[in-house]
Order: C-alpha cells, then structure tokens, then sequence
C-alpha cells in the first residue's frame, strides 16, 4: 500500500500534521510519501518531514506556477502525482493554518475520481487489505470500510507516540517538476477569485464580562 | 426568483438545532433580498408519517418548500460518497443562489466537494449580515454579507452575495432559530436519489461521539479554572436548552462555532480567540450559578 500525505507548505500546518499521525499507523504495511507543492525546497514544511523520519520519501513539487496558484491547480497537480505514485491511500490536512477552507483535497478528491472523506479520526489497514477509517460525522464516530484510492483529511491531533519510525526513513528531498507530470502549467486556468475581500479582524481581545451580563446572554438578550 | 437551499441533518429521528437555525437564517435573507427557501432532507427509507413530523419541524422555522430524498443509502452519516450525487443533482436542477449547512460536521464533509463541482465560493464558519441600504426616495433594499474568520485568526473574509457571479456555499455556526416565520405545513416533494458514487464503502460500527454536542451547542460554558467536572452539575441545571457545558480538557475548542463562549478562567484567551469566542465571564462556576439563577428568578423559565 501506499500512502502519500500533503503537507501545506512553507510550514506543515496543524492539520497536515494531523494527516501525519495518521499515516504513521499504517507505517507497518505501506509505503509512506510526503509532498509538498510549491515555494522554495528549503521551507519549514520539508524540514519538518525529514525529522520526523515517518516518510520513506519525500517529494518537493516545484513550478514557479505554483507559487500562488489557487486550490483547483494544487488539487489537481496533487493528483498527477498521486497516480504517478500509484497512491492508494492519500492523507491531506482538513484545512489549511493561513484559510482555513479545505478546499484543495475535494479538488484533488474529485481530480483522482476517489472517494474524500474529510474528520478522519483513526485509521487502520484490515486483515482483509481494506482500509478501515474511524469518521467523525452524524454526531457519531463512524468505522467504515473503504476501497482505494481514497482521499482522507484530518484535523485533530492523534497520538502516534507508539507508532513505529519508517523502515528507511527519507534523508533527502526528491525535486519533481510539472513536466514530469505530464502537466504543462502554461495551460492551466487559473480560477476566479472567490474569497472574498479581506478586512481586520473586529477584536483579537475577548471582551471580559461579568456573571450577570453572562447570564443575560445565555437568556437571549443581545449584549450591549 | 432566487433559490435558497438550506441543509438538513437529521439525528436519532429529529432535526438538529443547527438545521433549524440554517432554515431561520435563511428565511431571513429570503425575507431581505427575495427568494425561495428549500429545505433539503436526506434521509434513509423512513415512513411518511415520519417524513411528515420533521417537515412539521422544518416548516414551522420558515422553509417555503422540502425536498426530501429517502434511500436506504443515505442511512449512514453525511459523507461525500453517498450524500455528494444527490446534492450535486439537487444544485444542477435548482441552480441556487446559496448553500446553506449547519454546524455538526455535514458542512464539512459535503461542502468543499459541492463547491468544486458547481464552481462556488466555499465559506466554513461563516456569520451572515444583512445590512439595509437607504435608497430614499426608493424603497429600502439589503445587502448579504457573508463573513468568516480566517484559519489565522488575523482577519476576516467577507463576500457580497449581490456582487459574486458565483453561487456560495456556506456552513454556519451554531445559533438559535428565531420562531414564527414559517407556515405550519410546507409542501414535501419527494426526490429520486441517484446511485452513490462509491458503492464499496461499508459501514462497519458507529458509536456515539462524545464531541459531537460541542459541534451542535449555540453557547458554550467552559470551565478552566481546574474544577472537576463533576462538581458542575449545579450550574448544568441552570442552562437553557444548547448550552454546552464541561472543562477544558473534556473539548477541543477548535470544533466548537458557537455564538458565545464563556469561559470562567482568562488563562484561555488564546483557544478562545481560535474558536471566534468574543466573551470571557470573569467568575467562577459558582458564581456564573448565581447569576443564571437570579436571572431565572428575573426573567422566569429559561428559554428552551
């Protein structure tokens, strides 16, 4: 089997290392591949793979297109490569640090013709060789049993402290480019931007408040 | 006339406080700005007289029309394998102008997949404005803004439904439905469910998710002063009905979207900040217990 995990660059993320703790508890078994896409080798995110030495490769996907390229093209770079790998098993972060939408594995998902299925909690390979993935979803914690390919995000951190480290842990970096990809980013159209504008924040500081103002919130009363 | 469709989940037989709070929302922009409101019911092969009871539920909180689509393979939770082809059929034929999801985790699970298909804006935690504009000596007319806070914390992402040529697709937070806008009855039409789109995925077991209150309460009451939390049961008795209460360590705030958050120590401003909580009682659990109780006495029965 073979795991590939998206790290958000230039810093792995939250989420991504989350997407991490999973796929160190399939170490026994498959094969495990960090990507990152885009930016320069030298970033936090791929500093970060090489240490923690769950990664048997790990792959830097460089374009100057990727630099600011939106959520479509990252999914869909993401899931040349996926096939290029023969990626069974992709783990993704559920949202990024910096937009926090999780946008880019429904795109990868969608790309790859694969199942997402987004707040995975646990995951395990069966005896059967299937994946058996622990959801959060319904307002309960769902075990399912998955075919592959499948896309996978995760958000809360999971405890992997007794997973073992990869057989061969990568030392280096792998630099793959679009051509390598069959891709020719010359054709691919970027998509409108559909974030929004962007303004400050309205208070970073929690406003204290006393008990009674409290319980006058809890009662339905707006706050002054 | 635009369409509005507005996400309902249904849990152990009943829709959730989110939902309804999704089809208040909504109503409210289709009383703004003019349009329909579906309400949109997955679920699995149930009785009409059940079909019946939650539209009961959905109508009385203002959705103009119910769509329901019930089918043995929509019996498990909202996942983008089995619920994402009926909402991508359902966002092909009505073209709507607006998706609207409740808090509880279908939005995440369905929204980013729907929003790549359709092309839409994807907004998660999202709060919704409707400012009016003076026109004098024309009539009034609004705005929707549609408004979440960014992963980073440091600013907001904001999205004028006039000005996008795009559909939005949008996952509220947690809130409390405003009663009376809606009809006793709406009408139900029913709706053909389309193969899923990966049909080996099995389920296996599902157990009750200890989490998954967090999700779906309007207020949250965090202790985190170091108070066990069985010593709070005083203070649990005394609040309305979608309140959450527990210690810190007992959540993950970064699953909560909550309209307030309280919480009783400010050594926790950080996750507050994190979770969009603009709020901090300054008290203990004790105190927060008088207080909801000399309210009560003020203000007589809690609202549910």
């Amino acid at each position: 089997m073979i795991v590939l995990v998206c790290l958000e660059a230039p810093n792995p993320g939250r989420a991504a290392k989350a997407a991490e703790g999973l796929a160190r508890k399939l170490v026994q078994g498959a094969q495990i591949i960090a990507v990152s896409a885009g930016g320069p080798l030298d970033n936090g995110a791929l500093a970060w793979a090489l240490e923690r030495r769950s990664f048997q490769r790990i792959i830097h996907l460089q374009d100057s297109s990727l630099v600011k390229a939106d959520f479509l093209t990252v999914g869909i770079v993401l899931s040349e490569l996926a096939r290029q790998v023969r990626a069974d098993v992709v783990l993704a972060g559920g949202s990024s640090d910096s937009e926090g939408q999780g946008l880019v594995p429904a795109a990868l998902a969608e790309r790859l013709h694969a199942p997402l299925i987004a707040r995975v909690r646990d995951v395990r390979l069966a005896d059967s060789g299937r994946l058996e993935v622990t959801v959060s979803a319904g307002g309960q914690l769902c075990t399912l049993s998955c075919p592959c390919p499948v896309v996978l995000t995760a958000t809360a951190s999971h405890d992997s402290s007794s997973a073992p480290d990869a057989p061969t842990p990568a030392s280096s970096v792998e630099t793959i480019g679009l051509g390598q990809l069959t891709l020719d980013s010359s054709q691919m159209v970027p998509r409108p931007e559909l974030l929004g504008t962007q303004a400050a924040a309205p208070s970073k500081r929690p406003r204290p408040i006393i008990p009674d103002e409290a319980a006058r919130y809890l009662l339905g009363r707006r706050m002054p | 006339m635009a369409s509005i469709v507005a996400y309902i989940e249904v849990r152990e037989g009943a829709v959730t406080p989110p939902s309804l709070f999704v089809i208040s929302e909504s109503r409210r922009i289709a009383q703004a700005v003019g349009a329909t409101v579906y309400a949109f019911l997955p679920v699995g092969a149930i009785s009409h007289v059940q079909i019946d009871q939650l539209a009961e539920q959905v109508s009385a909180v203002g959705a103009d029309r119910i769509l329901c689509c019930s089918d043995q393979t929509l019996v498990g939770p909202a996942l983008d394998p089995t619920h994402g082809p009926v909402l991508a059929q359902l966002a092909d034929h009505l073209r709507p102008l607006l998706v609207l999801f409740p808090a509880g985790g279908a939005g995440e699970q369905l929204g980013p997949p729907l929003a790549v298909r359709v092309g839409a804006a994807y907004v998660p935690s999202a709060s919704i404005e409707i400012p009016a504009l003076d026109r004098s000596p024309e009539p009034q007319s609004h705005r929707v803004l549609i408004t979440r806070r960014r992963a980073a914390g440091d600013t907001v992402r904001r999205i004028d439904l006039g000005d996008l040529e795009r559909p939005v697709i949008a996952v509220l937070h947690a809130g409390s439905p405003v009663g009376g806008l809606g009809e006793s009855y709406a009408e139900v039409e029913m709706l053909p469910c389309p193969p899923g789109k990966h049909s080996e995925l099995h389920l296996l077991q599902a157990s009750s998710d200890p989490a998954a209150a967090l999700e779906a309460c309007s207020s949250l009451v965090c202790v985190s002063d170091g108070t066990p939390v069985s010593d709070l049961e005083t203070l649990r008795t005394e609040l309305p009905a979608g309140a959450c209460l527990g210690t810190v360590g007992d959540f993950e705030l970064s699953r909560a979207t909550p309209e307030s958050l309280f919480l009783t120590g400010v050594d926790e401003a950080r996750l507050a900040i994190r979770a969009g909580a603009v709020w901090i009682v300054s008290g203990t659990p004790a105190d927060l217990a008088l207080a909801l109780r000399r309210a009560r006495e003020r203000h007589g029965v809690l609202p549910a």
